[in-house]
């Protein structure tokens, strides 16, 4: 009778596991722009992204924000224009949202339907492949975001009357772990 | 990684307006996480349109005076060119050389113009909007460090200059510390050229690959 009193308790509990949220919060970031002009191959970097997952019923939602300004290229006053070119005081935060099956968790490659929140715009990027290696109870996510310039309306700045290129990927570097 | 054809839709929604304050804070659908999750300060979020108006006027400034500098450097080349076209030659002692009345009037009225215009320039930069808690870092240091160095000397270049001119419409070999107008001249035009390039370094010239 004792027995069979925590097995009724367990069995009474399964729902709830099954129910309950897998929840994932960003460790470490570093998400890097290349910004590209005939004179000049730029990197910006910013380590300051935070982002949070949310599993539930075989669905993952996922947001990663990091402000605009903490962008480093190495050089203030290009980062100033950046954020002057961006609308980044306006618009001070790139936001990203993401939503794929649960299942594609444990897969080496993520293809994720991405909406970029910047500059006052929002852009979508279909099937963009992350690639994931576990480490522990760690997940690192990897890939590149290919963003452009006229996704999000902003005027390219020119050096010398020449403007930069269209394409601005951004490399991004994620470490995420359980919550 | 291989990317994948695809590439990113813009979908043309514009955000919220720049009088609003909180910035991109949107409701997510379900359970989706959402920007206040995150752990952002208010002051990360929220849109700054005085900010922004100030980096404009900012970027506006600085772009006229990156354009004035660069059209100055060309009447900076061209007075050096004809500084040694507008001085007495001759050692003392000998016949000496007078410059024609044209050679020194060009001379005296492009170095006029270059004073003109580095000031102008000058004044873009001096008043463009500083942006608080933003510390000098990359070359733009190298840039502003220079201009202890060409400021001051496009101060006393002309200076040394009027004085060589006077020297010279009197008769005289341009002699004391006028004679020193061409060596401040030549060390003003290198720092201002190593300005130029401090800004523009590192250079990777790719001119030919299609934009």
């Amino acid at each position: 009778m004792n027995k069979k009193i925590p097995i009724a308790l367990l069995l009474a509990a399964l729902p709830v596991f099954a129910q309950t949220d897998a929840q994932w919060v960003l460790e470490q970031s570093t998400l890097t722009y290349h910004m590209s002009h005939p004179m000049h191959e730029v990197n910006g970097v910013s380590h300051a992204a935070k982002g949070k997952g949310v599993c539930h019923a075989g669905q993952c939602d996922f947001l990663i924000a990091a402000p605009v300004n903490s962008f480093d290229s190495g050089d203030s006053n290009r980062d100033l224009h950046m954020v002057e070119a961006t609308r980044g005081a306006q618009f001070p935060m790139v936001i990203v949202r993401t939503r794929f099956p649960e299942a594609q968790t444990a897969s080496p490659i993520i293809y994720a339907d991405l909406e970029v929140q910047f500059a006052g715009q929002t852009a979508q990027y279909k099937h963009v492949p992350f690639q994931r290696v576990s480490l522990g109870n760690q997940v690192r996510i990897s890939g590149t975001v290919p963003a452009t310039c006229s996704d999000f309306k902003i005027d390219r700045p020119s050096f010398l009357t020449v403007p930069i290129k269209n394409e601005i990927p951004v490399r991004v570097e994620m470490t995420w772990r359980p919550m | 990684m291989a990317q994948t054809g695809s590439t990113g839709q813009a979908t043309g929604t514009d955000q919220k307006q720049p009088n609003q304050p909180d910035q991109q804070e949107q409701t997510s659908p379900g359970n989706a996480p959402s920007l206040g999750d995150l752990g952002f300060t208010p002051q990360q979020t929220q849109a700054d349109a005085q900010m922004q108006a100030m980096l404009n006027k900012r970027t506006h400034m600085l772009k006229v005076h990156q354009t004035l500098g660069l059209i100055t450097a060309i009447p900076m080349a061209a007075t050096l060119i004809t500084g040694p076209q507008a001085k007495a030659k001759g050692k003392n002692g000998q016949t000496i050389t007078e410059p024609t009345a044209a050679n020194l009037d060009f001379h005296v009225a492009l170095g006029g113009l270059t004073t003109g215009l580095y000031f102008t320039t000058a004044y873009y930069s001096i008043f463009a909007p500083k942006i608080p808690g933003v510390k000098p870092k990359g070359a733009i240091r190298l840039h502003r460090d220079l201009e202890w160095v060409h400021g001051p000397g496009m101060i006393v270049t002309p200076l040394l200059g009027i004085m060589a001119y006077k020297q010279e419409n009197a008769g005289e070999k341009v002699h004391g510390i006028a004679s020193y107008h061409g060596t401040a001249a030549y060390v003003t035009a290198a720092a201002y050229g190593a300005s130029i390039i401090a800004v523009s370094w590192p250079i990777h010239w790719k001119f030919w690959e299609k934009q």
